[in-house]
């Protein structure tokens, strides 16, 4: 394992004047993370605590007709059953991101069943066993009706309808083009395109989703802790129950086991929150495994794409076209926001002037899907990818050449793509040679023919991708015109006491993103304090202030952004004091790891500890007209956000973009088609490191994420609608036996537009490593002539297939 | 995931587990390890009012080598039969099986008398019994019972164990010298229920003729499969690649493989002939490279 870290060549720090940023550090959540101390949300039952059980529907598609709960109240302990009209009677519906009225959705099925696993009735109970033996004596009459499993099916004007109302499956059907396509078109020599799927997955946390809420009456005040990674959470929740948002109270300071994405929540949310309400009890609903796989409604993009690409006898791509289906599952939500961030990296890495982009949601029988890990970024980034080595296989150029070749230059940047967002900064050749370098290609491509010629079938699998990062909001607008929503904001608020410490306080939960580890950094850095003696806590959604959620790197850019504030406006304070005090101008003094120094003469300073006690309790020598203390908070947007899409459909979606290039050998077994992967190499940038070894976790897992994806996790169904994967012995996750030993090298081009030169990390790896992992196959396959396998995961079976269909058609 | 109320029992010898089992028999389990019983219960497939967990019952535990023959007792773990000297000398496909069996943490809790009771057509033991003619001995408070392998694994999951009698041991014949034996298995990922499983054990003359072969496949049956016929075109013929070749051909032409989410049928059956030449030809040189089997060794 490498890491090298390249002194930034921009950027508001400098490294030789950095003290703790980009250095190696321990990161302090691990140790109560790897001591089995975290404070998850099932850790929080109380004794007096009552327990969901959830009734699922084993139909993808029914009329629910009578539904018997009396067998199930008589179970002793068991306190209550609710239906979905009882809820349905008293709540409001989920939120539609979409422009979907007649497209209703509630915790609870109302009317019919649009999925098998959809929860039909909620029994409750004093313990979960109870919980369950009543959820088993809940009678519901069901009614079966047609119903859709294949999304191209269900976007054909004969397919039964999910949401009848609504008059189609198509959800969202968005048409761009950017650029002078005619034109591009017409420099081309040549065109090739690829169809590819990209199955349904996700990220599976090691903890399910889980929520407990307590209504207290008197305070009339309703306390949520719960297993969430979500964007507006309270104020969905208090929506749907119809109370005010303030009289929701989120608490954060609960331990996510897992995420990317996923957890989500809001309808066992508002279910466990409008029980709390009703029972006056409090109530948790913890996920069971099933549960979560069948009805969390947490599954991931499930996708057609067709990439045409054309480009010239020479290798110049000079267009891009890429059409896309994606199957939503029953309720659309949130999730066909996922076919929006992509327009901001639409031509991947690549110097393409045009660019036409055709996005279809479609609405199914099955599970719902929910954002994962990228938001759609890299099933994009392998459907592109896959076209790339398309276009080397036609014109037998070698892959890397022809990525090198229609890199966009390092010193492009920032270099405006044709769909109208600029990319921040980058050095794609640089991190591709040190890829190279790390790999040592000409090796690789030695024991790759050594293994051909010991009868192995052996690739090598390149992948060039970007990670979008920041997290802005804008794909809402561009997915539903009549949302003019732009962007959501990020806060920190940093107080020193009457003692001198130094506390950060932050209102969002974490999923194992070491944000505590990323804010004393920061915090750190900016006040030339120790991290370790910096206090991160998190306050809850009444007592913090405007926060959203850790997704598309926000914390690390905008609560980046929203630190280097706060500290700036606390330093400027303690400026003010300590000139004040020395009897100097304000612009002739510094403020220096602690200290208000004079400029002219560094041993005339105030120190800390008389800063802070001139702050908190000397009045008479505060600058007359000064507020006490030392509270700051400071509320941050995204960089480069606060502009709707254009009439024209362009837009600035993400402010930056990181870049990884992988590098795979693959060796196949022909007698049984199995892969083994011997070796992966990753060339990273994220810009400007906050911390190495976390940036290395996010590189590692990612990639094993990624891994997964390619050849082995999938969410299957059966013609008939019924999930075929209902446990981990058939969803499989990749372990320490399947990924191999991951080579991590850094590089940092900072991108000029973020507090330090930060970027994106929380998505790295897993942007580049399907796409990586299925050219490895399709180079193996390509040397004994087979045709490249084109649909994720690829199985033992499929390959093995390719093997006797290109036997067949030699012989 | 919570299993239905059941009452827990925790015998402490054998004579009292099959006094429960008399009693209890009808709605009652057996826990032996419980890596297959646990998720049923809380799948809530498996609905017993009553579990029976052998767990402390020493007298089971033991691996034993009689004159004729290696005893295996029923709550003896994976892990302890795969570090255990008289089973590879003695059995040793079992021994080469082993280590294919799921993962590390489930063989130090896992039975060998657990596998073969649930009788898994996917699992490795009870096949590999099948193959070595393995003896399952039950026990119930009328007596004793010998069943041979090829009677006691009726259908999936269908033992010949009636409702009060207990697995207590399996044994096995010691294999001659010039034995050798070897198993493979694919799966998607390290440690699944194999696609396909196969396992060869041979014994050769000193000419290198095949004078006994025995070949166990896995994930391709409804029952725990033993390739009979392959093992038949083996026998009398000298040791060579096309023999295994062959072998495998006749594999393919007899297993019934089921296709699922994670291979088709197709492929089960080619791969189950791969990995018989690859474990036949792995078997006989091993074989070649023993000359003292196991009845010497144990004098």
């Amino acid at each position: 394992m490498t890491l090298q870290q390249e002194r930034p060549r921009t950027g508001p720090l400098s490294e030789p004047e950095r003290h703790y940023l980009s250095k190696p550090d321990r990161v302090r959540e691990d140790r109560r993370f790897v001591t089995g101390k975290g404070r998850y949300v099932a850790d929080l039952i109380r004794p007096d605590t009552l327990h969901v059980a959830l009734v699922a529907s084993p139909h993808p598609h029914a009329r629910i007709g009578a539904i018997d709960t009396s067998a199930a109240l008589q179970v002793p302990g068991v306190v209550a059953v609710l239906t979905g009209d009882e809820l349905a009677a008293e709540t409001e519906p989920l939120r539609q991101y979409l422009d979907v009225p007649e497209v209703q959705w509630w915790p609870l099925a109302v009317g019919s069943t649009r999925y098998a696993g959809e929860w039909v009735a909620a029994v409750v109970a004093d313990s979960r066993a109870v919980a369950e033996d009543g959820a088993e004596l809940v009678v519901v009459d069901y009614e079966p009706l047609p119903f859709v499993i294949d999304p191209e099916v269900a976007a054909g004007k004969d397919s039964p309808l999910v949401h009848p109302t609504h008059g189609t499956n198509v959800m969202a059907d968005r048409h761009f083009a950017w650029g002078d396509v005619a034109g591009n078109r017409a420099l081309a020599d040549r065109t090739t395109t690829v169809r590819t799927r990209w199955n349904r997955n996700s990220t599976v946390p090691l903890e399910t989703f889980g929520v407990i809420a307590a209504w207290d009456p008197h305070r009339e005040l309703l306390d949520v802790w719960a297993s969430i990674q979500m964007p507006q959470f309270p104020e969905q929740v208090a929506g749907s129950l119809r109370i005010p948002t303030n009289q929701v109270r989120v608490h954060f300071d609960v331990d996510v086991g897992g995420s990317y994405g996923v957890k989500r929540g809001i309808k066992h949310a508002v279910l466990a929150g409008f029980l709390a309400r009703r029972l006056g009890r409090t109530v948790a609903l913890i996920e069971d495994r099933s549960e979560n796989m069948h009805g969390g409604d947490f599954h991931g993009p499930d996708r057609i794409f067709e990439v045409e690409l054309a480009y010239t006898d020479k290798g110049d791509i000079t267009h891009i076209r890429i059409d896309v289906l994606d199957d939503e599952g029953a309720y659309p939500g949130r999730s066909p926001l996922q076919l929006a961030k992509p327009i901001g990296a639409i031509v991947g890495p690549y110097r393409i002037t045009s660019a036409e982009y055709h996005a279809k949601a479609v609405v199914t029988n099955k599970t719902g899907q929910v954002a994962v890990r990228g938001f759609g970024q890299s099933p994009t980034n392998y459907a592109i990818e896959a076209a790339v080595d398309a276009v080397a296989r036609d014109l037998g150029m070698d892959r890397i050449e022809l990525r090198r070749r229609n890199f966009i230059k390092r010193d492009e940047f920032p270099f405006r793509i044709p769909s109208g967002t600029e990319y921040d900064s980058g050095d794609y050749e640089t991190v591709l040679e040190k890829g190279i370098a790390a790999a040592d290609l000409a090796a690789l491509i030695a024991e790759r023919d050594e293994l051909r010629g010991k009868g192995y079938l052996a690739g090598i699998g390149v992948a060039s991708c970007l990670e979008p990062g920041g997290g802005n909001a804008i794909f809402e607008n561009i997915m539903n015109p009549k949302n003019d929503k732009t962007t959501f904001p990020e806060a920190c608020r940093i107080r020193v006491d009457g003692e001198g410490a130094v506390t950060a306080v932050i209102s969002i939960s974490s999923a194992g993103q070491a944000h505590e580890t990323m804010v004393a950094t920061l915090v750190g850095e900016e006040l030339g304090i120790s991290p370790d003696r910096i206090a991160v806590v998190r306050a809850d959604s009444l007592s913090g202030f405007p926060s959203q959620s850790p997704v598309g790197s926000r914390m690390t850019i905008v609560l980046g952004q929203a630190i280097h504030g706060a500290a700036g406006e606390l330093k400027n304070k303690l400026r003010i004091i300590g000139a004040h005090q020395l009897g100097l101008p304000v612009d002739e003094v510094d403020y220096r790891d602690g200290a208000v120094v004079s400029g002219s003469n560094p041993d005339v300073r105030l120190s800390w500890g008389e800063l802070v006690a001139i702050a908190h309790r000397k009045q008479h020598l505060m600058p007359p007209g000064m507020q006490p203390g030392l509270e700051m908070v400071h509320v941050a947007h995204t960089p480069r956000s606060g502009t709707l899409t254009s009439p024209e459909g362009t837009v600035q979606l993400y402010p930056t973009y990181s870049f990884e290039l992988h590098l795979v050998l693959a060796a196949v077994d022909p007698g049984t088609a199995k892969v083994e992967l011997k070796r992966y190499v990753v060339a990273h940038d994220c810009g400007t490191v906050i911390n190495p070894d976390v940036v290395r976790g996010m590189v590692y897992g990612g990639t094993a994420h990624g891994i997964g994806v390619a050849l082995y996790e999938q969410f299957a169904f059966s013609p008939e609608g019924q999930p075929l994967t209902s446990s981990f012995m058939d969803y499989l996750l990749p372990s320490s036996h399947e990924v191999p030993r991951i080579v991590d090298v850094e590089h940092c081009t900072p991108s000029p537009y973020t507090s330090h030169g930060q970027k994106g990390a929380g998505e790295a790896g897993y942007m580049g490593a399907p796409a990586a992992v299925a050219s490895a196959v399709n180079d193996a396959l390509n040397g004994v002539g087979a045709a490249p396998l084109h649909s994720l995961p690829i199985k033992p079976s499929d390959i093995w297939s390719a093997l006797r269909a290109a036997e067949q058609e030699s012989s | 995931m919570k299993p239905v109320d059941f009452e827990l029992h925790r015998p402490e010898t054998l004579a009292e587990a099959l006094e429960l089992l008399a009693e209890h028999g009808a709605d009652g389990k057996v826990l032996a390890g419980g890596q297959s019983l646990i998720p049923l219960l809380n799948f809530r497939l498996a609905r017993p009012d009553h579990v029976i967990d052998l767990g402390r019952i020493g007298a089971l535990r033991a691996i034993r080598r009689n004159t004729d023959a290696l005893v295996i007792g029923a709550m003896v773990t994976y892990h302890q039969a795969e570090r255990s000297a008289a089973v590879a000398e003695t059995a040793p496909l079992v021994s080469a099986a082993l280590p294919h069996v799921a993962h590390q943490g489930i063989r130090a809790r896992g039975t060998i008398g657990g596998s073969v009771a649930h009788g898994d057509p996917a699992a490795e033991l009870p096949a590999v019994f099948s193959a070595l003619d393995a003896t399952m001995v039950a026990v119930s408070r009328r007596g004793t019972r010998e069943i041979a392998a090829r009677d006691f694994f009726l259908a999936n999951l269908v033992t010949a164990l009636e409702e009060d009698e207990l697995l207590a041991e399996i044994r096995v014949a010691p294999v001659p010298a010039r034995t050798g034996a070897a198993f493979n298995e694919v799966g998607r990922r390290h440690g699944d229920f194999a696609l396909a499983g196969a396992g060869a054990q041979l014994t050769l003359t000193d000419d290198a003729t095949v004078s006994s072969a025995r070949i166990a496949l896995t994930g391709v049956s409804a029952k725990p499969f033993r390739a009979t016929e392959a093992e038949n075109t083996l026998v009398g013929q000298r040791v060579d690649e096309r023999l295994w070749r062959r072998a495998a051909d006749v594999v393919r032409r007899d297993v019934d493989p089921a296709a699922d989410l994670h291979a088709t049928a197709d492929y089960r059956r080619d791969v189950a002939g791969t990995i018989v030449e690859r474990a036949l030809a792995a078997a006989a040189a091993r074989a070649l490279g023993n000359r003292t089997g196991s009845m010497e060794a144990t004098g």
